[in-house]
């Protein structure tokens, strides 16, 4: 058996558009129309944020999209999930703008355009094209109907559906181009004891040296089941099982009920700061990105990232990055074992033309069995009609209600750290007050930074 | 359809219940780390939970969770003094619903956190 190494990034090469230089950064700002980035809202909450867009892109997370789609890309997007280049890529991403706004910045194809952050210089688009999208044609294409995608959309999207909602809520006129960061945020605490870009990721791999990892993807803060699984998917890999697991969250815009982002970050790090995964096996890190609940589509950008970053495996779940019940529950593991052929996938994602080169890992569920004493693999355990299923709403309940959970649903500094948390917002679980604070302050910083006006 | 409340409880819960006949109908979970009382709940009565309280919502077991936590404590309250686990004890907490969801809209703003030591995280 050929051992397994470290899959190149998606596309060939990792995205790098950020300028460290200050004197470069500032001559390409200079005398540039600006644009002060707004988030996407619905019913007067904010549910997108684009400049987690620009910072995944620019850092190589999405390697290799470097902007703003163009038209033909985002129709080649939605109808076989392609770039323009051929390479797999599952969403549309584009930088949208109202009509009144377009109106009043007077720029056009072959423009500059500065676009700032928190009253801060951020970066740069460099315009190639301007387009009208009718948002809600992209919003029904991007997820799939039940009429073109009848293998895995179960009913139509609606306006329930959080990701369905981004795309809806975009503005007509889009602004297509390069992005480049030209001035550097700096990410708040604890953000920035995560934060591995792609090529730092790879670089931390190779010290470590895990020729082999396996990604494990998370909003959620870990309950002994995630554990569970995450051990136990490890097991795969080549001649040894997996030698690193990476918890990849996805931190972005929240929906009440959610656990804060700095519990989700804290919690993963109690998993290994304490033992229950040792640290040299264990690494948590995260992307900005405001989660499109797109489940087969999610899946694919996931496997994109965390290939990005340098793994090798992805576990998928049963339903994952999935909100109700609009794809078949298996939709994810359906798209990563035979493919689903109405998005474009013939066969396997890992296994087409210029696609991916993580290797899935399906797996089903964990719970506990009385009779066994411990948790257990679904799969696996015989005593199925005792199954005892740690449900996260169950450990939210507890939580809420102010139980220390045991130590055999809930590891206690991971407990601890929602508690923490829970400290500075006055609240366990994402409400008003944290989305206020979370539209005001995002993850990051900007440091002052002087440009010559037009 | 029947769904299903889980009360689960804690020490104080446990001494509360001493004497009801209630000590009989707990259930352990996890290796009898967790005692917890269940209670039937006819998909009627879930339908009119649901339709009170928009966060809660029915997991993978089929129990009515994210429900306020008001509304647990006085379902506890009812179970306690009407020493049962029957559906009348639901009844009984829809007989206060105003004043729960008065409470439970409060929840959304501020629920104080454990004393506990957080500083090794």
């Amino acid at each position: 058996m050929a051992l397994l190494k470290t899959p190149p990034p998606h596309g060939g090469n990792l995205v790098d558009r950020v300028v460290r230089n200050p004197d470069r950064a500032k001559k390409m700002a200079d005398g540039c129309v600006t644009f002060d980035i707004k988030p996407t809202m619905l019913d007067g909450v904010p549910i997108r944020n684009v400049y987690r867009e620009i910072m995944s892109i620019c850092y190589g997370f999405f390697s290799p999209v470097d902007g703003s789609m163009v038209r033909n890309e985002v129709e080649k997007v939605l109808e076989e999930r392609r770039l323009l280049s051929e390479w797999v890529f599952p969403y549309p991403l584009v930088f949208d703008i109202s009509e009144e706004d377009y109106k009043n910045l007077g720029v056009g194809e072959g423009d500059r355009l500065l676009l700032k952050l928190k009253g801060q210089p951020f970066a740069v688009l460099d315009i190639d094209e301007v387009y009208k999208i009718d948002p809600v044609d992209i919003a029904t294409r991007t997820f799939g109907t039940p009429e073109r995608n009848p293998e895995v959309v179960k009913v139509p999207f609606d306006k329930k559906h959080p990701g369905y909602m981004i795309y809806r809520s975009m503005h007509p006129v889009i602004l297509a181009g390069k992005y480049t960061i030209i001035n550097e945020p700096k990410f708040r605490e604890p953000f920035d004891k995560f934060w591995f870009p792609p090529a730092k990721c790879r670089e931390v791999f190779k010290e470590k040296g895990w020729r082999t990892a396996i990604a494990h993807q998370t909003r959620n803060v870990p309950h002994v089941g995630h554990e569970a699984l995450m051990k136990n998917a490890a097991y795969t890999g080549d001649v040894e099982p997996c030698r690193g697991i990476l918890v990849n969250a996805i931190i972005g815009a929240k929906r009440r009920g959610d656990y804060p982002d700095e519990a989700i970050l804290e919690g993963h790090s109690a998993v290994n700061r304490f033992g229950y995964i040792k640290p040299e096996r264990h690494m948590v890190t995260f992307t900005l990105w405001d989660m499109r609940y797109g489940n087969p589509i999610e899946s694919l950008l996931h496997g994109i990232i965390r290939q990005n970053m340098g793994c090798t495996h992805h576990m998928f779940g049963r339903d994952h990055a999935a909100v109700g019940e609009y794809y078949d529950m298996y939709a994810t593991q359906i798209l990563w074992t035979k493919g689903i052929p109405s998005f474009g996938f013939e066969a396997p994602p890992n296994e087409v033309d210029y696609g991916l080169k993580i290797i899935p890992q399906n797996m089903a569920e964990f719970w506990y069995c009385p009779k066994c004493q411990e948790m257990v693999y679904s799969e696996t355990c015989g005593h199925v009609d005792m199954k005892q299923k740690l449900s996260g709403s169950f450990i939210r309940g507890m939580v809420a209600e102010g139980i220390f959970p045991p130590n055999i649903i809930m590891r206690p500094e991971v407990y601890k750290a929602i508690v923490k948390w829970w400290k500075v917002y006055g609240y366990p679980f994402v409400n008003p007050k944290y989305l206020e604070e979370k539209d005001k302050n995002l993850e990051v910083d900007l440091p002052p930074m002087e440009i010559s006006k037009a | 359809m029947v769904h299903y409340i889980g009360l689960i409880l804690d020490d104080i819960r446990l001494e509360q219940i001493k004497g009801t006949g209630l000590e009989d109908k707990l259930n352990t979970l996890f290796g009898g780390q967790i005692k917890q009382l269940v209670i039937e709940v006819p998909e009627e009565v879930s339908k009119k939970i649901l339709a009170e309280f928009p966060n809660a919502r029915i997991d993978s077991r089929s129990f009515l969770e994210d429900l306020p936590v008001a509304f647990k404590r006085a379902l506890f309250k009812e179970v306690v003094d009407k020493k049962s686990l029957g559906v009348e004890v639901v009844d009984a907490v829809f007989g206060k619903i105003d004043e729960i969801k008065e409470l439970a809209a409060k929840e959304s703003e501020y629920i104080p956190p454990p004393d506990i030591d957080t500083s090794e995280i």
